[in-house]
């Protein structure tokens, strides 16, 4: 008989495929899971829980309303949310490059961030090694991986501290 | 269907008008199939782990922030005049308004980290690897349309520090070479912000984005049930 392929190897419409005997040897020898009780009562337990977090939150830090807008009066210091803190900074960093001349500086930093998203984007077509999935056998994906995620973590902190 | 007592999995259904509507629907959409296949006969991998939620959190925050973002239009209006009195209408007076408005403020920033979550473990995992490669570019679309949401829902109470980081926020792409200008004059609707700014982000923060983000979710989606729940290494 030829060989079996691994049950996590197999693909989705072969898992499908499956006999109920083989579904139950699976679940039996502990390989897979059935979906329905099991699988789902996970996920409504887990939805249970971020609405109480956000209960929670609500609750013990409630949402800040600041004051009215007023177009005539210029803030302090304007900062954008957490998430946008990073691209704000990118965009502060840029001005370092008025040595190229006076266009770089605001174009420069919209550009980085565009090649960073496109390159986001692309990251499974970069990725050559399509078979090793442990992080421990890709270390120039993990390498790259953590830099990208030093530097956006870095340049929030930074875009708050400035 | 003509019989006894219909099985759906675990389920042994005897009555009769329940068997009659189940086979009628049955007999016209083949829905036994799909619930046996989709549900009751479906297997996942096991120990997919703590870090394996974030992707199905990130959904059902999404759905909370749908649910509670109705609700918030229920008293909300987007003019100059009044948005910034509605909210805190909302948040003194409207039974409940400052959960919802909380748990829709909190839920956007909680969507954002969740996501970030997801895609770490993804990327670690390698999981974005062939034959999920499409999935992974669907999911960073997917990031980008919750932070377009975030950045366009975060103007509408018309706060000082809101309008200020939109307009900050506008002037970035008009640095760009010839259509920079342009970029900002559309997202502004305008040279300055004004009541059309906040009309536009309205429209786009509860019709636009919402709808365009629900049907890429679906994609996402249709693909993980498609490829199945990636198993272990």
């Amino acid at each position: 008989m030829a060989e079996q392929t691994e049950y996590s190897k197999k693909k989705e419409c072969e898992v499908k495929a499956l006999p109920m005997e083989e579904k139950k040897r699976l679940v039996r020898e502990g390989k897979a899971h059935w979906f329905f009780p099991g699988h789902i009562i996970e996920q409504i337990v887990l939805c249970g829980f971020v609405v109480l977090i956000l209960i929670t939150l609500s609750t013990v830090f409630p949402a800040h309303l600041g004051e009215k807008a007023d177009p005539f009066d210029t803030p302090a210091h304007i900062k954008p949310e957490w998430y946008f803190l990073a691209a704000y900074y990118s965009l502060r960093l840029a001005e370092y490059t008025d040595f190229l001349g006076a266009w770089a500086p605001k174009i420069m930093g919209i550009v980085a961030q565009q090649v960073a998203v496109t390159i986001l984007i692309l990251v499974p077509f970069i990725d050559q090694n399509v078979n090793e999935r442990r992080p421990g056998k890709r270390p120039i994906a993990m390498a790259l991986g953590f830099l990208a995620a030093l530097t956006v973590i870095v340049f929030t902190i930074l875009g708050h501290l400035v | 269907m003509d019989i006894e007592t219909l099985h759906l999995g675990p389920f042994k259904i005897k009555n009769k008008i329940a068997i009659r509507l189940f086979s009628a629907l049955d007999d016209r959409l083949g829905v036994k199939e799909i619930v046996d296949d989709e549900v009751f006969e479906k297997i996942v991998p096991a120990h997919l782990g703590f870090w394996s939620c974030f992707g199905g959190i990130s959904f059902f925050l999404f759905i909370s922030q749908a649910l509670t973002g109705m609700l918030l239009m229920v008293y909300y209006q987007p003019t100059i005049e009044d948005a910034h009195a509605t909210v805190a209408m909302i948040m003194n007076e409207v039974p409940f308004g400052w959960l919802v408005r909380g748990s829709h403020s909190w839920g956007s920033n909680l969507m954002l980290v969740t996501i970030m979550i997801h895609m770490v473990k993804i990327y670690v995992s390698g999981i974005y690897k062939p034959p999920r490669e499409l999935n992974w570019v669907v999911g960073i679309t997917l990031l980008l349309l919750t932070m377009g949401l975030s950045f366009t829902g975060y103007l509408l109470p018309w706060t000082q520090l809101a309008y200020w980081a939109t307009v900050v926020g506008t002037e970035t792409p008009a640095a760009l070479p010839y259509v920079g200008e342009y970029i900002r004059y559309i997202m502004r609707g305008g040279e300055e912000i004004g009541q059309v700014t906040l009309t536009r982000f309205f429209a786009i923060h509860v019709m636009l984005l919402p709808v365009i983000t629900a049907s890429v979710i679906g994609l996402h989606l249709v693909q993980i049930r498609r490829q199945g729940i990636a198993g272990p290494m």
